[in-house]
């Protein structure tokens, strides 16, 4: 870390960031309200463009949202909305705030002053758990409703990167869970994701779970700060710039990237689950306990491009041993091994677009798949949701939202521009999965030119069970060899059952 | 099965009134960005005509021309969010006289040197302030969910970042020239 920031940081960890209620332009509209919308991006929103199974019934109930990333309901009812502040890219950004709409209907928002932006929310006991990303440590900070105190709670999470954190989630167990990926896209920092994390987080690297032995193998790439174009060369585990050497090992961290903990609800007594889980953003527990994650593939471009490796689900198995006892995490595979169990040097994963992976583990850890599902290659499983009640079918199925592909950005291949961009139900069991809401066609709403889905980012029942609300991230393009995020394009879709 | 809603749906912050107040506040940074580039754009002119190296004078000149296609797709900025640009093209020379005096008040201020490499290194500065101002009416664009923003602001600053470097390496260039050496080009 940068000496001024690091000093910097120590002073101001323990201080609370300015947060509180808002006054926000809200309005209560008719449906055909959402027949012409002022944004151009999505003037549209229609739920006859969607499609959900037979007995089921989808509506919009809140339309204008920007760049949301989760949300959830405290047991009276009132509903909590995620608004990321800055996300995918990092503008436009946005007033990272949290839409409440209380069970009278009554709107207001709370809104927090901190860079980067909360990416997920749970409710326990009158207040709201949060995880927010932002210079070099994810946090996990809870608010209090009631008298508005904010407490930090977790603030060690290795970040400055590319991934997201995960969570938090509360288990049956009163335990809280949560996640942070991985600070590098590709296990190398490298000049391939967005340019902005290298300026702001200059030695910002990835940290591993478990000692680990590193193969030597680095990867020479322009240096992008620098005015000139030398190359420089990089290691996994290291800041860019800074080659590894064979056989050199790297100490393990119980605050590593890539890592699943569990915690006391006050943030004490952490304990690492999992790491080498590149991107476990979707969290959901189920009524017996059981954790599972949603994890992203890597991708197939730039100087360590891997080929297809799958979207996945992970069980993280320890979540089941008693708390406190788990002594050597599980490992799930990043940087080295893809979710089908291949290493990323295999035949299969060899890319045709960008220079093809080698491994950075030398004798890695003992892989802790199969996963629980394999999805497409880059549907960018999201956030998830276990059913919890018959009220609305498909009792402890899990829902995953797939936010859908970045491709062509992340891969050349043309059968990826339509992976993703819905929402599938799984019996996490049996492996079994299929569509629960999609549009009458694959693909977002922006390319269909109609009113539909567009990215789902996180989903939840309601606390009668009866509703299953899909939170949809809104218009996000890949034009001109980047990605355009539009605010004030978000959906948040409500699903009950009729029959 | 699916079926449109009957419910009332919440709009966040996209009734007339307050959309129309965040239009209006785009408009008043297009005013800005209106300002910032017709000033660069007569810099640019002038300072074509101040240097002799023919290569530099014709790139200059190159980038004169562009810079008055990019000016004119402000006034489409304007009226995609509905607005009138009249107002402000009505007071823009007198903006413009104001904004050569500061570029002046610099120079004067700046070691007594003779020749255009001045006039150079501000344009270098103009540049960067346009590029600035049109990434923010991009911004402006996404936060609006107004993609037509972005098919005018993403090209020109792809125009401009070029424009920024070549003004910067010949800004850098000619400086040992004139400070040393005191020498015109």
């Amino acid at each position: 870390m940068n000496p001024v920031y690091q000093e910097k940081y120590q002073k101001e960890r323990g201080k609370p960031f300015p947060i509180g209620p808002q006054n926000v332009g809200f309005a209560q509209a008719s449906a055909e309200a959402l027949c012409k919308l002022p944004t151009t991006a999505r003037p549209v929103v229609n739920a006859q463009d969607t499609k959900v199974p037979d007995g089921y019934t989808v509506e919009a109930v809140m339309a204008g949202i920007s760049l949301p990333n989760d949300l959830t309901f405290a047991p009276d009812g009132t509903l909590f909305v995620l608004e990321g502040g800055s996300s995918w890219p990092t503008r436009p950004y946005m007033p990272a705030r949290i839409i409440r709409q209380r069970p009278s209907g009554e709107v207001d928002a709370i809104q927090m002053d901190i860079e980067g932006g909360p990416r997920g929310i749970a409710y326990r006991d009158g207040e709201l758990y949060i995880s927010i990303k932002g210079g070099y440590f994810t946090r996990i900070v809870k608010y209090n409703l009631e008298t508005g105190q904010l407490t930090t709670l977790i603030d060690q999470l290795p970040n400055g990167g590319w991934h997201e954190p995960g969570g938090p989630v509360f288990g049956p167990d009163g335990l809280m869970y949560f996640g942070q990926g991985s600070v590098s896209q590709q296990g190398v920092v490298l000049p391939q994701g967005f340019m902005v994390d290298m300026a702001k987080h200059p030695t910002a690297h990835d940290v591993p779970g478990q000692d680990i032995t590193l193969t030597g193998h680095n990867y020479w790439s322009h240096d992008p700060l620098a005015p000139f174009p030398y190359l420089v060369e990089t290691g996994g585990f290291k800041p860019f710039k800074t080659p590894a050497q064979a056989g050199e090992v790297v100490p393990g961290q119980r605050f590593c990237s890539s890592g699943v903990w569990r915690s006391k609800p006050d943030g004490t007594d952490v304990e690492l689950l999992a790491w080498g889980v590149r991107n476990p953003f979707g969290m959901a527990i189920n009524e017996g306990g059981a954790l599972y994650v949603s994890d992203n593939d890597l991708e197939e471009y730039g100087h360590r491009a891997v080929a297809q490796d799958p979207d996945r689900i992970w069980h993280i198995k320890n979540a089941s041993q008693p708390f406190g006892s788990v002594q050597t995490p599980d490992w799930y595979g990043f940087p080295d091994i893809c979710a089908d169990g291949l290493p990323v040097d295999h035949p299969s994963h060899v890319p045709i677009k960008g220079e093809a992976a080698k491994p950075i583990l030398k004798d890695p850890p003992p892989w802790a798949g199969p996963a629980a599902y394999l999805e497409k290659p880059h549907s960018a499983m999201a956030k998830m949701a276990f059913c919890p009640s018959d009220a609305f079918g498909f009792k402890g199925d899990l829902f995953a939202c797939e936010w859908g592909t970045m491709a062509p950005l992340n891969t050349p291949r043309q059968e990826a521009l339509t992976h993703g961009f819905k929402v599938i139900r799984l019996n996490v069991e049996t492996g079994q999965a299929e569509d629960f809401f999609t549009n009458q066609s694959p693909g977002p709403a922006s390319a269909l030119k109609n009113g539909g889905l567009e990215r789902p980012v996180a989903c939840q029942f309601s606390p009668d069970g009866r509703s299953l609300y899909v939170l949809d991230f809104g218009v996000a393009v890949i034009k001109n060899g980047t990605l355009l995020a539009y605010a004030h394009t978000g959906v948040l879709w409500k699903i009950t059952k009729t029959a | 099965m699916t079926d449109s809603t009957q419910n009332p749906v919440v709009l966040v912050e996209l009734d007339e009134a307050n959309w129309n107040r965040f239009l209006d506040r785009a408009a008043r940074w297009f005013d800005n960005l209106l300002v910032v580039q017709s000033s660069y754009r007569q810099l640019l002119e002038d300072t074509a005509g101040k240097i002799a190296e023919f290569h530099i004078r014709a790139y200059l000149q190159e980038m004169a021309e562009q810079a008055k296609a990019h000016e004119q797709q402000i006034d489409r900025l304007y009226h995609i969010i509905g607005r009138d640009p009249s107002t402000i093209r009505q007071g823009l020379g007198t903006l413009l006289g104001k904004a050569d005096q500061v570029v002046g008040d610099l120079m004067a201020a700046s070691s007594g040197l003779a020749g255009p490499w001045q006039d150079l290194h501000q344009l270098y500065l103009s540049c960067t302030n346009t590029l600035s101002a049109f990434g923010v009416a991009e911004q402006l664009g996404l936060a609006l969910g107004l993609p037509e923003i972005i098919d005018i602001t993403f090209p020109v600053q792809l125009d401009k970042g070029r424009d920024q470097r070549l003004l910067q390496e010949f800004a850098l260039e000619m400086a040992g020239l004139s400070i040393l050496y005191r020498q015109a080009f």
